[in-house]
């Protein structure tokens, strides 16, 4: 049989960044076909190229043997591609009806819509697929897995033959992740195509018909999960042609710096984020915590730091109780945080670059006077942030909009790197930055921690906490892990745990 | 006493007064649930009111002037329209902006069509004549209020319930809902988002048109300066208030145009006015601080996003 | 061609936009002028002399500055940290009516009595700011509405005030009714005789200054600045951004409330009501010329006052109407609010995309 879908050498370029190069890829009518890779592998964007949103630089679409070109949205959606977006595309003040029915409205006078005949034609879709929503509930009030049935039931009434699904379980239990496989099943039985992106590897494995792995934008791998196992997949997935390696010396951890006992902190509509979170961190000691986005990993941070209030447990720094202190005061008493959005929260990109080193160091470190700017003070520290870090500026005066994002991350990594801390929280600390950046970072967490600092790091990519952590720690649905020492697990091995799957 | 606040001249003047609200509360509406937040409404009535009072005074045919009112209306809202939308100006400042200058030229206009300051009156400023709804003056009580009201009353309650209708019962209106409620998503279907604000923007400079024109030729024929008197503010805090349902937004138009009839009866029996036309200011708040409670009890805790930029 | 450093190219950019939005306006002007068959050179004459032709009209000129840099100021402080405070106005009326009120019931000796009134017209006004404040600060309530609204409360509530104080049953039903005027010994100083220009001026001028200072030289000021333009950044800086919010909020109550209060001691010697029909909008366009920089609002103010004042005297003297000017006025804020840069960029992206439809057509 012929693929229903075809891509050829699809490419998609960002500026000088290629998102997309070259792609391949071939799904066959009524089946379910997995893509998987890291974040940032190009899966999210071959999709909206694949849905309409982008248009693809190089290459083609075919459907059904013929060319298709989407200038936009609706285009793809006549075409046949329906797409489940990660984050819902709802109107949370409508009905689950008008939801469905928007910019597909039914009508029996024209310019009115006929809510009845909507109402028919959605219910004929709900009960040709056994789905059940609410038709007349606001999406608003309704649970996730259910917003999810919405989506899908949104997409068949489109008319899509081909159903995209982007990262659908991240926002599901375990149960609804059953219910959604079930979905699926039924869905291909009448016919439908299923593309499935994820990066959780046992789903891959229990529900797909095919499987094409994607890294750096390139298609490495294409197989079924008759023909392959989790720990090929993994590799596929995360294994790298040039490994960083890290600098690491031989080292004493002296007495417990940091100490967390039953973290539990609320998301934003109250559920559990993290989950009586147990663990601790020696001076000298790093620790890395190894998790894909969207695990409680960002929310334990931001209670670790009072950017969020802890709903129970307690925080303690050198057996100092911190855990009702704001962030204000966590500073003075020597924790030092750099943040996963080096735009957003790291910087201030609209003022120059010494008001840039100044934040925090203002209010923990820099001189008595708190009321007049001590600018002998800061320039100097400015100074020493930018000649220790080697951050590419002509002037500390320049404005942070300036400088490349390398350089912006090695500023916010001096300057809390360079104030005298007790304990740093990184996350994400080399993310978007170049290889030689990197490695500069890494020896300066090992300096650090030689120093006798207390290191708790968090990042998404695997290899940076295989390489630069003493002990790993995995996060996975809120709850930690241990995954022991520097090298004593497989990449694979860790892989496997962050992905929901059981240590061997 | 009780004439005061049931009496038939009381509502009728309630009535008279909240058909400039009602127009421009509900055009208002459509702009806002397009997430335009547009305060500039009251410039775009009085630049109507004006050009309806001119239009009139030209042809000495008030139809005419409701015309040249909903020209108006529509030029103004073209003006808000080309900064907002194309030239990345903030609506706030644009609308401040237009504000201030539309008291300025209306005057300017004044001055330079009919040489008169403060207010103008003349024979040629003819008010839409009294309909009579043969039905309506017959009602028992409600015919002294309904009966023999000029055609804009009557169009501006049936307004409500048009308007209404276009917002909840349409394609139109359900996808300019959803633009308002999450662009992203509206974009992912294939909706045209700067088509559907244009169209929110320009019915409201219409509405606004029409609610301009009744304030000199709805009855009073006479123009004068700065007409509008902050109408523009009460019409935007009945639709604020009414979270852009037209009506709802009518219904608190009516209200608070009540309220400024009662200030009026209630003055001569001793009770200060201003304190009564502080209601619907006062409403809005306490409706605002309503919602913000149940807002708050619904929801965890929030890390703080980036302040929006306007 | 030589590449210019980026400072210098911001700096360009800036003032092209300022020169080209300050000439649109002044062609619009002209128009208007024209338009209505009057001697525009004779009215930008007669608006240069009215500012700043002898000592007297010098005076009037800083009587008019002094307002403009107070409610710029005010407006300028909440807007550079990000806080859309429109109850400039409201405020200014409160700490008016506030400061009247003092000088009417209270007898104060010499020496304290317009200190007093003025502090309690900055109290008023901060007392006014207070609640919306507090709305957003806890109920997430829009400051921007809420503020609009509390300038209606603030004019119909001292009216109210006024009537009071004229007892209920005073025939008072017109709108232009006033309290009867304070004792001398209340009032601020007057600097040229025969003149409204007061010492009012130096507490215009010395807010300007401090602010200046403030943002520049405090920590304070820092935190201030860098709460406006990125408060997630600040918040992880270790900012107290909730007291903050409040503080800020606070002060540009608290300065329009003294502007009201200077109106009174130094310029009106009583309330009348709704005496200040749009110096709070003044305020807002002045600092949103001004990019909310405190010197610049100082120089936007300079202009603003002597705006006023030269257009008051041209219209005495001459056939146009000050109404022109004010809507000179606005003009330039709109044309000023205009994102040049994206507006061109914008532009050019299109060119590009129609050039690249064209080469893939061919």
């Amino acid at each position: 049989m012929n693929a229903y879908l075809e891509l050829r050498q699809i490419s998609k370029f960002f500026g000088s960044f290629v998102a997309n190069d070259k792609i391949d890829l071939a799904v066959k009518k009524g089946t379910i076909h997995a893509i998987i890779g890291e974040n940032g592998a190009g899966k999210s964007t071959l999709m909206n190229v694949l849905s309409g949103i982008y248009r693809p630089d190089e290459g083609d679409i075919f459907i059904n043997g013929k060319a298709a070109h989407f200038q936009n949205p609706t285009a793809a959606s006549r075409a046949g591609i329906g797409m489940v977006h990660q984050e819902f595309m709802l109107f949370p003040e409508l009905s689950v009806l008008e939801n469905i029915i928007m910019g597909y409205e039914q009508t029996r006078v024209p310019g009115i819509i006929s809510k009845q005949k909507s109402r028919a034609a959605v219910d004929k879709i709900c009960k040709q697929y056994n789905f059940n929503v609410p038709l007349d509930a606001k999406a608003g009030v309704l649970p996730v897995a259910m917003l999810q049935q919405v989506e899908i039931v949104k997409v068949l009434y489109h008319g899509a033959d081909i159903i995209i699904f982007d990262e659908p379980t991240s926002v599901l239990t375990p149960q609804g992740i059953e219910g959604l496989f079930r979905a699926f099943r039924a869905l291909t039985e009448k016919g439908k195509t299923i593309i499935f992106i994820t990066h959780k590897l046992q789903e891959v494995l229990a529900v797909a018909d095919a499987i094409t792995v994607l890294k750096d934008g390139k298609v490495t791998f294409n197989t079924t999960p008759a023909e392959t196992d989790e720990k090929e997949l993994a590799r596929m997935m995360v294994g790298r042609d040039v490994l960083l390696n890290a600098v690491k010396t031989e080292r004493k951890p002296g007495e417990t710096a940091l100490s967390v006992e039953n973290l539990t902190v609320l998301g934003e509509n109250g559920e559990a984020k993290v989950k009586s979170a147990r663990f601790s961190v020696r001076a000298g000691e790093i620790v890395g915590i190894a998790g894909i986005a969207g695990s409680g990993e960002s929310e334990l941070i931001a209670a670790l730091f009072g950017l969020a209030p802890a709903a129970s447990g307690s925080i303690t720094l050198n057996g100092k109780h911190i855990e009702k202190l704001s962030p204000r005061e966590r500073r003075c008493e020597g924790i030092g945080y750099i943040p996963q959005d080096r735009n957003a929260e790291g910087s201030n990109r609209t003022s120059p670059i010494w008001e840039n080193c100044m934040m925090g160091y203002h209010v923990a470190h820099s001189s008595k006077n708190k009321i007049f700017i001590d600018r002998k003070d800061i320039y100097g520290f400015t100074n020493s942030v930018v000649s220790e870090y080697n951050v590419k500026t002509g002037s500390i005066f320049s404005n942070v909009s300036d400088l490349s994002g390398g350089n912006v991350q090695k500023m916010i990594v001096g300057r809390e790197f360079m104030q005298d801390n007790k304990l740093l929280i990184i996350e994400d600390p080399t993310r978007g930055i170049d290889i030689g950046a990197i490695e500069f970072i890494w020896n300066k967490i090992e300096e650090l921690a030689a120093s006798g600092v207390a290191i708790l790091m968090v990042s998404h990519e695997l290899n940076e906490v295989m390489e630069v952590s003493d002990r790993i720690l995995v996060m996975n649905s809120g709850k930690l892990y241990d995954a022991g020492k520097y090298g004593e697990l497989t990449e694979e091995q860790i892989g496997v745990l962050m992905m929901g799957g059981q240590k061997e | 006493m009780l004439d005061t606040f049931f009496g038939s001249a009381t509502l009728a003047a309630a009535l008279r007064l909240s058909i400039p609200l009602i127009f421009a509360a509900i055009g208002g509406c459509f702009s806002d649930r397009a997430g335009v937040f547009n305060i500039a409404l009251e410039c775009f009535m009085l630049c109507a009111a004006f050009f309806a009072a001119l239009g009139t005074f030209f042809t000495v045919n008030p139809y005419i002037g409701v015309l040249c009112g909903i020209v108006a209306g529509l030029v103004c809202s073209l003006i808000f329209g080309l900064f907002v939308f194309h030239l990345g100006s903030s609506a706030i400042v644009v609308s401040i902006a237009m504000n201030l200058s539309a008291w300025g030229l209306t005057t300017l206009l004044m001055m330079f069509f009919w040489g008169a300051r403060g207010s103008f009156v003349s024979e040629r400023l003819v008010s839409l004549p009294s309909v009579n709804i043969g039905i309506l003056n017959e009602l028992p009580v409600l015919g002294k209020i309904l009966g023999g009201q000029n055609i804009l009353v009557y169009i501006g309650i049936a307004a409500i319930f048009v308007m209404w209708f276009l917002m909840y019962k349409t394609p139109f209106g359900l996808r300019l809902r959803g633009v308002g409620m999450n662009q992203k998503a509206a974009q992912t279907i294939g909706i045209n988002t700067l088509k559907y604000k244009w169209t929110a923007n320009l019915i409201t400079g219409a509405l606004c048109g029409l609610g301009g024109a009744v304030l000199p030729i709805g009855g009073t024929s006479i123009f004068s300066e700065n007409m509008t008197a902050g109408r523009g503010f009460l019409a935007l805090a009945a639709l604020l208030v009414a979270k852009d349902n037209p009506l709802t937004a009518g219904l608190f138009c009516i209200l608070f145009a009540y309220t400024e009839a009662l200030a009026l009866g209630l003055q001569n029996i001793g009770i200060p006015s201003q304190l009564v036309e502080t209601m619907p200011y006062l409403t809005t708040i306490l409706v605002l601080v309503i919602a913000g409670i149940k807002q708050k009890l619904s929801q965890g805790h929030r890390r703080p996003k980036p302040a929006k930029a306007s | 061609m030589k590449k210019l450093p980026i400072q210098s190219k911001n700096f360009i950019y800036e003032a092209v936009k300022y020169l080209a939005a300050l000439s649109a306006a002044l062609l619009l002007g002209v128009l208007i002028i024209k338009l209505q068959g009057q001697d525009v050179a004779a009215a930008g004459k007669a608006v240069l002399f009215g500012a700043f032709g002898n000592i007297s009209r010098l005076g009037n000129t800083i009587r008019w500055v002094t307002p403009c840099l107070m409610t710029g100021i005010a407006a300028a402080v909440s807007f550079r940290s990000g806080i859309w405070n429109m109850g400039i106005g409201g405020q200014l009326y409160m700490g008016a009516f506030a400061a009247t009120a003092v000088a009417l019931y209270i007898p104060l000796p010499q020496t304290v009595a317009p200190i007093v009134c003025l502090i309690a017209a900055g109290a008023a006004g901060m007392a006014f700011a207070l609640i919306p404040a507090l709305l957003k600060r806890f109920l997430g309530v829009s400051e921007l509405i809420t503020t609009l609204m509390f300038n209606y409360i603030a004019t119909l509530l001292t009216t109210y005030f006024t009537k009071l104080v004229n007892g209920i049953s005073a025939n008072n039903n017109s709108k232009a009714m006033a309290t009867p005027l304070i004792d001398d010994r209340y009032r601020l100083t007057t600097l040229i005789p025969k003149t409204n220009a007061s010492t009012g001026i130096f507490i215009a001028i010395f807010f300007v200054v401090l602010m200046y200072l403030v943002y520049k030289y405090t920590i304070m000021g820092y935190e201030m600045r860098q709460v406006g333009s990125n408060i997630r950044f600040a918040r992880a800086g270790g900012v107290r951004t909730n007291r903050m919010y409040l503080m800020i909020f606070l002060l540009s109550g608290f300065i329009a409330g003294l502007a009201g209060g200077i109106e009174i001691l130094g310029v009106y010697g009583k309330f009348t009501a709704n005496f200040a029909s749009n110096i709070g909008w003044d305020g807002i366009m002045i600092a949103t010329i001004a990019a909310n920089s405190p010197i610049a609002t100082g120089f936007v103010g300079i202009l603003w006052g002597a705006l006023k004042s030269g257009s008051l005297y041209m219209e005495a003297l001459t056939e146009t109407n000050r109404l022109t000017v004010e809507v000179i006025q606005a003009a330039f804020v709109l044309f000023v609010t205009i994102d040049y840069r994206g507006f061109i960029n914008r532009l050019r992206e299109n060119r590009n995309r129609n050039a690249a439809k064209a080469v893939k057509g061919a």
